[in-house]
């Protein structure tokens, strides 16, 4: 089977080939490549697939890895229940 | 209220919630998992010089420990957010919210997971849940399994599923794509597992680790690499053979190898599809920061460490007043380690809130880190030691800002 069927990220089906193609369009940021192809914006936030995103970004734009986070974390960095949103422990 | 709040119950989240106890601080700790004691629960290893290393024992030690003390600890309770409010750390959990002074994170690693055909079909699993599955759940993960991934991880886990009873066939290569690279490179996977090496149970193994220091040989060694693998306790690990695709419908029902060049590369024709109800992927171990992340830390990218870690000192401090880290999250290290640090983060936190007395225990427990350090039987990296000098320097460097 051809690599480029892969799967990345499972939230939302993005496969290696979408994200390839993408990047090698737009020569783009990983946070950009994320915002292009919904990869990594699924209930999980990215937590599997993150790091290909940035891979397969840094690869079409040949940038070395920077100190900063690549894709940024947002809150919740765990999925939540709507009631769970809130409140005190006493 | 709370002095010391603590995400993670694994061997640095436990020690640290001993060791501010122990100096009159009311902590809590929270986590995820059902069982407090982290990755521990998972660990089963001979060391050496021929002792077993029991995780599960370990954990409840420490767990006891903590708790006789007066700390708090408590599981099933997962952290999604924290941030800087006006007396302290606010922290959002499943729970509710907390708030405290301090707030040390002590959430350890994650697995790197290496992208394959069929990797999303039921049966497949990362490495470390099939070690969850076999020592904390006591649940067999299947009757024929196939690692893919060659590291010393890999080699422990699979030696685990070995005592267990369950049958892992063979260890091989991810196949090389964008997303996998070194992990699929025969001579990149050769050469860190010459590092660990000596922990091999082979003399044939040990002897011919040393043999090949050089690169002009250990790239021979790589195009010699016998076609059956190399045997570590009756399972071959090879090095130049690859999983092309994982096969199956519903549920694993085997896994397509090829042969590959000493770069990785599929040679033609040599496709061969071999039987398998389970398949684990190993594809590593990174520091699981992403609290740090948005509670605003600053980060280094250092891969003798793991990745990106929040920027600390040897005092376990971050450069934010009040967050403090330990264990995995400052980088890929053993439990042993995890659990000095652990120590160090909790007598810390009890200088900065005026409760330690002993100013030397201080300074004596960054050394031992140290020397935990320099005597550990598992290391991640050979060159951990540079990455701990350099994440100092930049600490120093940026300098505490707010406090
Ligand atoms: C699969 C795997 C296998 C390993 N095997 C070995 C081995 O055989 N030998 C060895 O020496 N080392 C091994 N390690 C390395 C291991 O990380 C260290 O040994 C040690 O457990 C690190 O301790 P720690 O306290 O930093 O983190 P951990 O032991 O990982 O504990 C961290 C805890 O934090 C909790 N947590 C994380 N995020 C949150 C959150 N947002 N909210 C609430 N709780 C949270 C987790 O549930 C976990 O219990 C392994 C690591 C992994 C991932």
């Amino acid at each position: 089977m051809d690599q480029g069927n892969i799967v990345i990220c499972r939230c939302e089906e993005v496969t290696l080939k979408e994200l390839i193609a993408a990047a090698e369009t737009y020569r783009c940021s990983a946070r950009e490549l994320k915002l292009r192809t919904r990869a990594g914006m699924g209930c999980c936030g990215g937590r599997t697939c993150r790091r290909f995103i940035d891979m397969v970004a840094r690869q079409a734009t040949g940038e070395a890895p920077s100190h900063g986070i690549p894709l940024g974390y947002q809150p919740p960095v765990r999925p939540v229940a709507f009631g769970q949103l809130g409140g005190v422990i006493g | 209220m709370t002095d010391v709040l603590i995400v993670g119950a694994g061997p640095a989240g436990l020690s640290a919630a001993a060791t501010c106890a122990r100096h009159g601080l009311s902590v809590r700790v929270v986590d995820e998992f059902m069982k407090p004691g982290g990755r521990l629960l998972g660990q089963l290893h001979e060391e050496p010089d021929g002792t077993w290393w029991n995780g599960i024992e370990e954990a409840r030690r420490l767990y006891e420990q903590a708790v006789g003390l007066g700390a708090s600890v408590a599981c099933g309770v997962s952290v999604y957010d924290a941030a800087r409010g006006e007396e302290g750390w606010v922290v959002s959990t499943t729970e509710g919210i907390l708030e405290a002074p301090v707030l040390l994170l002590a959430t350890g690693a994650a697995e790197t997971a290496l992208p394959l055909p069929g990797w999303t079909i039921p049966g497949v699993m990362s490495i470390g849940a099939a070690q969850v599955m076999t020592n904390v759940h006591r649940v067999r993960v299947g009757e024929r399994g196939v690692i893919i991934g060659v590291n010393i991880l890999a080699v422990a886990i699979a030696r685990e599923l070995q005592l267990a009873g369950i049958h892992v066939d063979r260890m091989v290569l991810p196949p090389r794509n964008p997303v996998t690279q070194e992990a699929a490179s025969p001579y990149h996977v050769m050469q860190s597992l010459l590092r660990v090496a000596h922990l091999a149970p082979s003399a044939f193994i040990r002897y011919g680790s040393r043999l090949v220091k050089s690169d002009p040989l250990l790239r021979l060694a790589v195009r010699c690499y016998p076609a059956g693998g190399v045997k570590m306790w009756r399972m071959p690990i090879h090095l130049r053979t690859a999983a092309v695709e994982i096969l199956g419908t519903s549920k694993v029902e085997g896994v397509r190898l090829a042969r590959v060049s000493p770069d990785g590369e599929p040679l033609p024709g040599t496709e061969h599809d071999i039987p398998a109800d389970f398949v684990c992927i190993a594809g590593g171990l990174h520091p699981l920061a992403e609290l740090a992340a948005v509670a605003g830390c600053p980060f280094a990218y250092l891969p003798e460490l793991g990745g990106h870690v929040p920027l600390h000192n040897e005092r376990m401090e971050t450069p934010l007043a009040g967050l403090y880290v330990a264990g995995n999250i400052t980088g890929i290290e053993s439990a042993k380690v995890a659990m000095a640090q652990g120590a160090v983060a909790g007598l810390a936190i009890a200088e900065h809130l005026g409760r330690l007395r002993d100013r030397t225990a201080l300074a004596d427990a960054i050394a031992h880190v140290k020397r935990v350090r320099r005597s550990a039987t598992i290391q991640f990296h050979p060159e951990i030691g540079r990455g701990r000098a350099d994440v100092e320097r930049m600490f120093q460097e940026q300098g505490i800002s707010g406090k």
